[in-house]
């Protein structure tokens, strides 16, 4: 189709319900006679619950229920072994132990929010505490489980006859070797978590922000202990997931289980400083990264481990290697190994690029020094490291243009006009520097369902259980939707957010929009092809008796024998309300290949001469992400992911107490993410270059429907990895001080 | 949130009428809200002042007379502010976000609450909130915390922007009781934390600010307020300097300077002031004369940078005046 959306500027299409305020997030919906709930967390770091004083707060006017633990009316079931690793590994409020500050350890319901909220703050705890484990330097450490792909994490690969990484290394002419932090991180969505739990019997609905609508309610009814079918989970419109709303947490479990036992719906939303304990982090961490280079530059090993936390409760096991140190950089002596640190801390969860942001970090900030180290010019010298296949795999990648990023980028940015000695170029009271990273990101594809069905009045319904996280998934199904069936993007109705639908691709690991787009291709052929089938059996079409294969689909319209006619006619015709078909796929790609976007951000700084704070003043980011699908969207995605990743270098810590396991920042007055005055215009350029490999489950194109062969990979994270890296590299060259401890505040460079 | 009586006032006396310790005033409540929501203020009563005449933005012989119920973005915008007493506009353009200046009132901004951590958060030790229950910043999270003026029992900064300009200043507040009114300096307004960190000023109780008042001076309108923090906007000040220069020719006539960010109030430096008077306006001088300025300051675990900070605040600001003659 010569107009197809797809690769253009598209606007949401749920745009304007979200700008008037009518698209209802968790929060809005209504249910007749529901209660509302308030938890109370824990106040120590790791116990036990000797007594729970909740007198005060039972007679508090309209309390219906003080849930507090240990509590058994709300019959919550331990996590299944099939989901151990995924959720916390507890079942809350039914035991006395206290596993981290800031734990539920009670809940009111009430008739209003405020008699919850403020009976709530009646309810007292006393415990028997214990110090809680909290420091990653003392205590002991274990080898990390597997990558998220399956992988081995730990991995040593050595040239012919080196004996080890350490002897690679001490053969090498240069040497640089680097030791970086990075603090406890919060995804901080907008929307705080809410649920509305709403029972039938024993079918339940939940409202709530999920990022895999199907999963999150499998979790759900095994902790509930009903059936998976029993259970629907409504997620349409969600005001940011970045990780945090990939899991069930404590907060769904026990609002769905309080609705059962109190026999009304009960909606519990978190206030923003239960967030930051009750609903996950970026797991604290430390790298170390050592690279052996030749004189010129060349590497000769690579070598990256790290410490990060891993909280007894359960969490993310954070591989920083993976897709950064073992993907990016050619070299014969390679060795990569994560190690777990068990903490009494609250769970943590994957956070935007959870292993690729901080482990890209501290590569591409090590990369800055050898530069520096061999007088070689950044961009040069990750030319001259170039892989052209996977240094841990040795696979060749389905596609890749990160030489043509550098390039551009560099263009773009102006990066020839660059002083290579720090501390060049002042202007007034600022120092000026500029700094540069490379971006990758794993392209990973779901399984998934798509159904499509073609209705009567000319509109068609695409229907998948994805979840639009506020990332541009309604608009992705309508765009992918229009092209695959020729048709107009506003006579195509999206459904997502619903786990009636059929099973969605995840909106996790920057894949639904590659994991789900083939299928729409899929699903809307197979459509096309029922309504042939329809339209030559039928004996009220007029090409009834006709052979399907003669029948043409084109624009939304059948054509053979001189005929023409839209399918809204057709179906109108035979007395149809519409055809449907589904389309399901494994997920994967073509094996034999590695898969995986690709970017370089390019950053200048300028930090203040006598205070030293640093303000971003320019950014180029130039990435290959194969097809581009909304080109609005993308551009939106990269810049958000740069946005993170000048967080994560100059802004986002909450600090950690030794001694108590609390962690510090509660408000956004105080987690500290940047506000538009830190953010310069920021310039995104995609080189859209289609992935051969990745044209869908069905093989070729088929010749009917659309564009097909869309060719695309992922692009939700990339921007973040990386990004941070270039920002410290500009500091670094406008100051001469290398901070490898992030967020790098102006304390660290005075 | 506890219940509480919630009354309209029309007139300052009706207002101050009954008023007692366990009363709070309400203008635009964005702390006094944000504070009852978290259970740190628990007044029996709120008293609105929002419709009392406390109005007003005005330029005289004396100087500039502020009414309390002024909102900070009128005063931010005003011209006259703007023009003769350029740091006052710019601390407040510097302060909270549009939103909040929008609501939030000049009497309010002087009596704002610290932003300590545990001081908002009710399970945890502190003496400004629950006297003789401990104070945990000293132990815990304390990289925001003061360096001057603090003592064993409380470390906190005072927030306000705006008190920081007006100190520079020489400002009196206007107050109104039961028992009738009176005007303070603002430099003697507030309190040291001592052994009563709870006590952070001398307003009696029920005692209402009805507005400010800023002497006119050669220097006010040659002043600048700088404000350094991590972000951009939407933050408090690491340390923040309010200047003001009298220059005649390229000597320093006099000076005025106050710091914010560093003290558990906000804090005038006479010392460094005296330091510069007299001397060239130069790098040198300045240099020199914020020598001592953190003399006496007692560092905390995260927030040992400071002293350096503020030097370096200070040399930035007099820098700019400097270069802007
Ligand atoms: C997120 C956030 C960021 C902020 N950032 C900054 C910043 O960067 N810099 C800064 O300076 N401030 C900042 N503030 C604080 C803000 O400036 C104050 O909250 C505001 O000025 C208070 O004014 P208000 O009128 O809302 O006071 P209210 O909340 O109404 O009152 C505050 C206190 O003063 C009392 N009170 C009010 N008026 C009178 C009166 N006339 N007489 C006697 N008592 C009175 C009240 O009883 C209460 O105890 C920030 C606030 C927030 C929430
Ligand atoms: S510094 Fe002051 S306000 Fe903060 S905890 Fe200590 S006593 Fe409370």
């Amino acid at each position: 189709m010569t107009n197809s959306p797809v690769g253009r500027e598209i606007d949401r299409v749920d745009g304007r319900l979200k700008v008037t305020g009518a698209a209802q997030y968790s929060a809005d919906y209504p249910a007749p006679g529901t209660a509302y709930a308030h938890v109370v967390t824990s106040t120590i770091g790791r116990g036990t619950i000797t007594r729970i004083d909740a007198g005060a707060a039972l007679a508090s006017p309209g309390v219906l229920r003080v849930y507090a633990a240990p509590d058994p009316r709300l019959k919550l079931y331990p996590v299944a072994p099939q989901f151990r690793g995924l959720v916390e590994n507890y079942a809350p409020l039914q035991d006395t132990a206290v596993r981290f500050h800031g734990q539920v350890i009670a809940m009111v319901v009430a008739e209003s929010v405020e008699q919850a909220r403020d009976a709530a703050a009646l309810v007292t705890a006393t415990y028997d505490a214990q110090p809680p484990r909290t420091s990653l330097a003392d205590e002991p450490r274990v080898p990390a489980g597997p990558t998220v792909s399956g992988s081995p994490s730990n991995l040593t690969i050595l040239a012919p006859g080196v004996e080890s990484i350490d002897a690679a290394l001490a053969a090498s002419d240069v040497v640089v070797e680097a030791e970086f932090h990075q603090p406890v991180q919060h995804h901080v969505a907008m929307e705080p978590h809410a649920t509305l739990a709403v029972w039938d019997g024993d079918r339940v609905t939940v409202h709530a922000g999920a990022q895999i609508p199907p999963a999150y309610a499998l979790l759900l009814s095994q902790r509930l202990g009903v059936l998976p079918q029993d259970i629907r989970l409504i997620s349409k419109y969600v005001g940011g997931g970045f990780g945090a709303r990939v899991v069930v947490w404590s907060d769904a479990l026990v609002a769905a289980a309080a609705a059962r036992e109190l026999g009304r719906p009960v909606k519990l939303v978190l206030t923003r400083e239960q967030m930051f304990t009750l609903v996950g982090h970026r797991p604290h961490l430390t790298q170390i990264v050592r690279l052996g280079a030749s004189r010129d530059g060349v590497l000769n090993a690579v070598s990256h481990e790290s410490d990060a936390e891993m909280p007894v409760v359960g969490g993310f096991n954070v591989t920083p290697a993976h897709a950064t140190s073992d993907t990016l950089y050619r070299t014969p002596n390679l060795r990569v190994g994560p190690r777990q640190v068990i903490l009494d801390l609250p769970g943590s969860r994957a956070m935007r690029a959870p292993n690729e942001a901080p482990g890209a970090f501290a590569l591409e900030t090590a990369m800055d020094e050898l530069a520096v180290a061999t007088g070689v010019d950044p961009v040069e010298l990750r030319l001259r490291n170039y892989a052209t296949v996977s240094p841990a795999t040795g696979l060749p990648w389905s596609s890749k243009h990160l030489d043509e990023c550098y390039r551009v980028g560099a263009r773009r940015f102006g990066w020839s006009r660059r002083h290579a000695t720090p501390r060049a170029r002042v202007d007034g009271q600022w120092l000026f520097g500029v700094g540069m990273a490379t971006a990758v990101y794993p392209a990973t594809r779901h399984p998934a369902s798509v159904r499509v069905r073609l209705l009567d009045d000319d509109t068609a319904v695409v229907s998948t259980a994805t979840a639009d996280l506020g990332t541009g998934g309604w608009t992705m199904v309508a765009i992918a939707g229009a092209d695959a069936l020729g048709i107009p993007l506003k006579r195509v109705t999206p459904e997502i957010g619903d786990s009636a639908l059929p099973q969605g691709a995840p909106a996790v690991g920057s894949s639904a929009t590659h994991s789900t787009v083939p299928l729409i291709v899929g699903a809307a052929r197979e459509a096309i092809a029922a309504l042939k089938q329809l339209a030559v059996t039928d004996p009220r079409s007029p090409w009834h008796g006709a052979n399907a294969e003669d029948l043409r689909y084109e624009e939304g319209r059948l054509r053979a024998h001189g005929r023409s006619m839209s399918f809204g006619r057709l179906l109108t015709a035979l007395g149809s309300r519409g055809v449907d078909a589904t389309a399901s796929g494994p997920g994967g790609a073509p094996a034999g290949y590695a898969y995986h976007s690709f970017g370089a951000h390019f950053c200048e700084v300028r930090v203040n001469r006598f205070t030293c704070e640093t303000r971003v003043t320019r950014f180029t980011t130039v990435a290959d992400v194969g097809r581009v699908i909304n080109a609005r969207a993308a551009r939106s995605q990269l810049v958000g992911g740069v946005i993170f990743g000048i967080g994560y270098a100059l802004l986002e810590e909450n600090p950690l107490e030794l001694d108590t396991g609390r962690l510090a920042g509660s408000t956004l007055a105080d987690y500290l993410v940047p506000v538009n005055a830190d953010i310069p215009d920021i310039d995104v350029h995609l080189l859209d270059r289609p992935d051969p490999l990745l044209i869908g489950p069905l093989g070729d194109d088929g010749g009917e429907v659309g564009t097909r062969s869309l060719g695309a990979r992922g692009l939700g994270e990339i921007g973040n990895v990386g990004s941070a890296a270039a920002v410290g590299n500009a500091i670094f060259n406008a100051t001469g001080i290398r901070v490898r401890d992030v967020p790098i505040t102006l304390d660290k460079l005075l | 949130m506890r219940p509480y009586t919630f009354t309209q006032s029309r007139s300052v006396s009706e207002a101050v009428a009954d008023a007692g310790a366990d009363t709070a005033f309400l203008a635009g409540g964005t702390t006094l809200v944000d504070l009852m929501k978290l259970d740190v203020m628990t007044p029996a009563r709120v008293v609105d002042i929002n419709r009392l005449p406390l109005h007003g933005i005005t330029l005289d012989r004396d100087g500039l007379h502020i009414g309390a119920l002024e909102r900070m973005s009128d005063v931010a915008t005003h011209r006259t502010v703007r023009q003769h007493y350029p740091m006052i506009a710019q601390a407040l353009e510097l302060s909270a976000s549009a939103q909040l200046c929008n609501m939030a009132s000049i009497g309010g901004n002087l009596l704002q609450r610290t932003r300590c951590g545990y001081f908002r958060d009710v399970t945890t030790a502190c003496n400004k909130r629950e006297p003789g229950s401990g104070c945990s910043a000293l132990t815990g999270v304390n990289r925001s915390h003061a360096i001057l003026g603090t003592s064993d029992a409380c470390v906190a900064t005072h927030p306000s922007d705006l008190a920081v300009a007006l100190v520079a200043l020489s400002a009196v507040v206007h107050l109104a009781s039961a028992r009738g009114t009176r005007t303070v300096p603002l430099d003697e307004f507030y309190a040291l934390p001592g052994t009563t960190p709870h006590v952070e000023n001398v307003l009696r109780p029920g005692e209402l600010i009805t507005g400010v008042s800023v002497p006119r001076s050669p220097w006010a309108g040659h002043s600048v307020y700088v404000k350094v923090r991590d972000r951009q906007s939407y933050e408090f000040a690491l340390a923040s300097a309010a200047v003001a220069l009298e220059l005649r020719g390229s000597t320093v006539a006099q000076a005025r300077i106050a710091v914010g960010g560093v003290g558990t109030r906000p804090w005038r430096l006479t010392e460094v002031e005296r330091a510069l008077t007299g001397r060239p306006a130069t790098p040198d001088t300045f240099e020199s004369a914020v020598g001592g300025a953190a003399d006496g300051a007692r560092p905390l675990a995260h927030n040992a940078f400071k002293p350096a900070l503020l030097r370096r605040t200070l040399v930035r600001a007099l820098t700019v005046l400097q270069e802007r003659r």
